[in-house]
């Protein structure tokens, strides 16, 4: 009788206790649901920064954002904010959406990011919503201003800024270098970069390490040989054509201008490597801005930004974009929340403190803004057209990352033909079967 | 054969040196980087990539308060101790009650059994993250913290049986067979005698289950979006923003997030050396 | 005695639990992932049924998975080895003494208790050119290697590099699991050894490794699953590059499944893994035989 007491003790306490846990949490769940719901509309926004804990000037931003929406909005609407970093970003948004709870709006990059969302019908069709009320006509350029995330005519996401990749330069050693004209060709600009190298600086800091920073170089350089992706893509064109071998072997003759860590250095030491005065120039997107600055302050004076030379008037540019949820139940919540995002208070703080490029027509404040602003907003207005960063516009993610392997793989020494060959036989076998 | 002894003995001083020597510079090895660790958390951004050997001229202490209160560390901590001593003590007492039917009771299964529990720790967990969390949604499991116990629970499960079944087997025959001589139920064999007399392997399993739970970062990740259900690890990536990353905050907040490791890690040790003296005194 | 142990109540009671809990929680999921390694399936639309094609590709097409492959086989022979030969000699050494084992255990096995993802970081660090080990090496005139990006040889440097980190983070576990085998021997075996005339190295030899011999394939066999399953140091310290040159087969998943979002192709190399761990644990087992001897 005592062993089969114990017995049924033992076995029942460990279902119990399970049994509990499971039937507290449940009730748990339950009990905020229920007084959450009610009057008010809650809808929740999927982001790649934690707002509290991030130095970077546009997730603060963004935090702002959020802060008036749901103060302007209390006991009508309500967003909360899901937050992990990048790295998880991706996973975590495609588990919420194979479980049925895909967040109300999210956060995503425009290319093949966006891609992945539209396709199976994930992403809400906004184009009635852009196109009502003026809303479009507020946006730089208009419709054109949609033009990366658009498929078919549809608008799928709402650009919040934009970046452009650009070369930011210390103007004392170019001083120093006797370097007066920025260069415009390719030519020049390996020019410049043996006169710097001659002066005893180093001429230009990147990061291999983190291999987007070497691939937005590639990149401008294949654009400036006129590799077209859309024909690449499309298979009429291939990786070992003669113009992207071209790009290739510049790659490796600016590479001789590297600082001599590159190889190894973090996208974060190559930046550091500029803003502390160990380097000549800097290849970045616009977002760096921020962190040079903040960094060391003292420097904003001395930092110079030039369009990358040699790529007839043709700039890299990237942008955050919001897709919202076909699933959503309230889209009305959802776009007016992303309207904060692109209202003149948002924008200005965008080209103000953030250092970004604003999507809309706002008037903002130059003086406020960091002096580097002023010289990206006259690279990106001089350009005649914008490209995608290479990572994020050729067919697939995957693709991009097999473009930026090949182009840290021959920096790192191997053949071009053979690196090139590499990319070729990724899209045989990937892109074009 | 005194004059032999004697000189053993200087060899064995002589090894003994030698091995101090040794180990003590094998120690220097495993302190240094974390002392490292240390000393980034009290720099900036800026010294540390101009300077990164150089002593900082001023203690950041801020750093800390910024990873605690920016990072909100402190619930964070206080759900993955809650998360992970749940996780622990029914791992340890299903995983040895399972153990000691493997490793001790007679059965044709046994052996199967034990396979089938081991393949659970071949499995990359992120294999079976989606089919999980898409199981988990459905009957409201996620965004809570029995959500997060249930899966860390089975995935202690198999090593706890692993690593137990093979310290039931190491037992002496002659406890059970007095045990049963007295007339002992098979749960009090296992409640009484078994189970305590493997100690020193719950200790060595519930650390590194402990460990492992205290760690996790991707199941977490994905499983919890509330913010006053965050576990550590998930906090700490914080500080990893989209283009660069506060390197010193996220020491500082690593440092925290070490602190009660080492604390909890020195009390099981402690239990761990009674274990060893105990079973070197009954032997 | 023998039908006490062959209770099939009390059996069942025991197991029961743990069988529930593991059939849901892992055991379905990981039959769920099996069945994705037969479709297309990118999470975001449902599963189509292709057959083996993704085995077919992973085998004839991918280059990656060669180098996962080498690397992951590298790596298992690599921790399997030495965990054992280190691991057995601190456990032997620090059994060995009594001043200060406690400080030089808590030490060794402290990487063990940190998480590898913070010290993968802390690594990279220091093996980044610009501030860690290269800038020591500098000030004697020495300049260090690419340790994490140098593409030369079979088995290139940063393999070797990320090989020893993780050998420096977990050798402490095999030592733990050896020194509490070792505490259960009975001290009379080496007394009675003693008294014949053995030295310590001849008691170690004849006593201490045949009797943790079942330990060692326990050990080993975690040090091996662990070693193929390797995944936190890699992805921290170069996320598989330069141009996946230190990818395994975890990190070739994860980047699969989560980056490019290829699940039934990320699951496909799970099956793979888990049919590896599967011999490999099978092999271990066969070899270092368990023989049951009395402490």
């Amino acid at each position: 009788m005592k062993k089969r007491l114990l017995a049924v003790v033992l076995s029942v306490a460990m279902v119990a206790s399970m049994l509990v846990g499971c039937g507290g949490s449940a009730e748990t769940a339950g009990g905020a649901a229920g007084g959450a719901s009610g009057e008010v509309q809650e809808i929740t926004w999927m982001f790649w920064d934690d707002l509290n804990a991030t130095e970077d000037l546009i997730s603060k931003g963004y935090k702002d954002v959020v802060d008036r929406f749901n103060k302007d909005y209390e006991g009508k609407y309500h967003v909360t904010v899901v937050t992990t970093n990048l790295e998880e970003y991706y996973p975590k948004l495609n588990a919420l959406v194979a479980a049925g709870e895909t967040p109300d709006c999210f956060i995503v990059s425009p290319g093949p990011n966006l891609d992945v969302y539209v396709d199976p019908g994930v992403a809400a069709d906004l184009t009635s919503y852009i196109k009502a009320d003026g809303w479009i006509d507020t946006f730089n350029g208009g419709e054109g201003a949609f033009s990366q995330q658009t498929y078919d005519g549809k608008i799928y996401a709402v650009p919040l800024n934009i970046a452009a990749a650009c070369v930011f330069y210390n103007t004392e050693m170019f001083e120093t270098a006797g370097i007066t004209e920025m260069p415009t060709d390719w030519n020049g600009f390996l020019g410049a970069c043996q006169k710097l190298q001659d002066a005893g600086y180093t001429p230009l800091t990147i990061s291999a390490g983190t291999a987007w920073c070497l691939s937005m170089l590639a990149g401008y350089l294949c654009d400036s040989e006129g590799v077209d992706t859309a024909a690449i893509d499309a298979g009429t064109a291939h990786w070992t054509d003669a113009n992207v071998v071209n790009a290739a072997n510049k790659l490796v003759e600016v590479s001789q201008f590297f600082q001599p860590t590159a190889a190894g250095d973090t996208n974060d030491v190559a930046t550091a490597n500029f803003y502390n005065e160990e380097a000549a120039m800097l290849i970045q997107g616009s977002w760096a801005i921020g962190q040079i600055n903040g960094a060391n302050p003292a420097f904003e004076d001395k930092c110079g930004v030039f369009a990358f030379p040699g790529t007839d008037g043709r700039v890299i540019a990237k942008s955050d974009s919001i897709a919202m949820s076909a699933k959503t139940e309230h889209p009305e919540a959802v776009i007016a929340f992303m309207k904060y995002f692109t209202d003149d208070t948002a924008q200005k703080y965008t080209a103000e403190v953030g250092g970004k490029i604003p999507v809309t027509k706002v008037e903002y404040d130059a003086s406020v803004a960091p002096a580097q602003l002023a010289y990206v907003m006259d690279v990106f207005g001089n350009a005649k057209s914008t490209f995608g960063f290479y990572n994020e516009s050729l067919a697939t993610t995957e693709a991009g990352a097999a473009f930026d392997d090949a182009m840290v793989s021959i920096y790192l020494g191997t053949p071009v033909e053979e690196g090139l060959q590499a990319v070729e036989d990724f899209y045989v076998n990937n892109v074009w079967k | 054969m005194s004059n032999k002894a004697k000189e053993s003995s200087i060899g064995s001083k002589v090894t003994k040196t030698l091995i101090y020597i040794f180990l003590s510079f094998l120690a220097v090895v495993y302190l240094l980087p974390l002392v490292w660790v240390l000393y980034v958390s009290v720099k900036d951004d800026k010294t540390l990539f101009v300077s990164p050997w150089e002593m900082p001229e001023r203690l950041m202490i801020e750093n800390y308060t910024f990873a605690w209160t920016a990072g909100k560390l402190g619930t964070a901590t206080l759900n993955s101790a809650i998360v992970c001593f749940v996780t622990l003590i029914l791992c340890l007492i299903i995983g040895s009650m399972a153990a000691f039917a493997i490793g001790r009771m007679r059965w044709k299964l046994a052996s199967p059994m034990m396979t089938y529990f081991l393949t659970g720790m071949m499995i990359p967990v992120h294999c079976i993250l989606i089919p999980l969390f898409v199981r988990f949604a459905k009957i409201n499991l996620t965004n809570s913290l029995v959500g997060l116990i249930l899966p860390y629970l089975t995935l202690s499960l198999p090593l706890t049986i692993f690593i137990m079944t093979g310290f039931f087997k190491g037992l002496p025959n002659e406890l059970f067979e007095s045990a049963c001589i007295d007339g002992c139920s098979i749960y009090k064999i296992f409640t009484h005698i078994a189970f305590p007399l493997s100690k020193t392997g719950l200790f060595v399993t519930g650390l590194m289950s402990f460990v492992a739970n205290w760690n996790e970062l991707l199941l977490a990740m994905v499983f919890i979006s509330d913010d006053e259900m965050k576990t550590l690890p998930v906090s700490l990536s914080k500080f990893v923003g989209p283009y660069n990353t506060n390197y010193s905050q996220m020491f500082a907040a690593i440092v925290i997030a070490i602190i009660p490791t080492i604390v909890v890690y020195c009390c099981f040790s402690n239990s761990i050396v009674d274990g060893l003296t105990q079973g070197a005194v009954k032997g | 005695m023998d039908k006490l142990f062959r209770d099939k109540k009390a059996i069942i009671i025991f197991v029961a639990p743990a069988f529930l809990l593991f059939t849901f929680v892992l055991f379905i999921p990981i039959c769920q992932s099996v069945y994705y390694s037969f479709c297309e399936y990118n999470a975001l639309t449902s599963p189509e049924f292709i057959g083996i094609e993704n085995y077919r590709q992973l085998f004839t097409v991918d280059k990656t998975m060669k180098i996962a492959i080498k690397n992951s086989m590298f790596f298992l022979v690599f921790s399997v080895v030495t965990q054992l030969i280190a691991g057995l000699i601190l456990a032997a050494l620090l059994t060995n003494i009594k001043k200060g084992r406690n400080f030089f255990k808590n030490v060794y096995y402290l990487p063990c208790v940190l998480s590898s993802a913070a010290l993968g970081l802390l690594w990279m660090f220091i093996f980044t050119p610009k501030l860690g080990i290269n800038q020591i090496l500098a000030e004697f005139g020495i300049e260090g290697p690419l340790w994490l990006m140098d593409t030369k040889g079979f088995i290139i440097l940063p393999m070797w590099v990320i090989a020893f980190v993780a050998l420096w983070q977990y050798v402490g576990q095999s030592m733990m699991l050896y020194m509490a085998q070792i505490s259960g021997i009975s001290t009379t075996l080496y007394e009675a050894s003693y008294i014949d005339g053995c030295t310590k190295p001849q008691a170690f030899r004849y006593i201490t490794l045949p009797l943790i011999r079942p330990m060692m394939a326990t050990a080993m066999s975690l040090n091996a699953i662990g070693s193929l399953k390797f995944f936190d140091l890699i992805f921290n310290m170069t996320e598989g590059g330069p141009n996946h040159m230190t990818e395994v087969l975890a990190t070739h998943l994860y980047m699969q499944g989560f980056k490019y979002f290829k699940y039934g192709y990320a699951s496909a190399i799970g099956v793979v893994l888990l049919i590896i761990c599967l011999i490999v644990t099978f092999i271990i087992n066969k070899f270092v035989k368990v023989d049951n001897y009395e402490m």
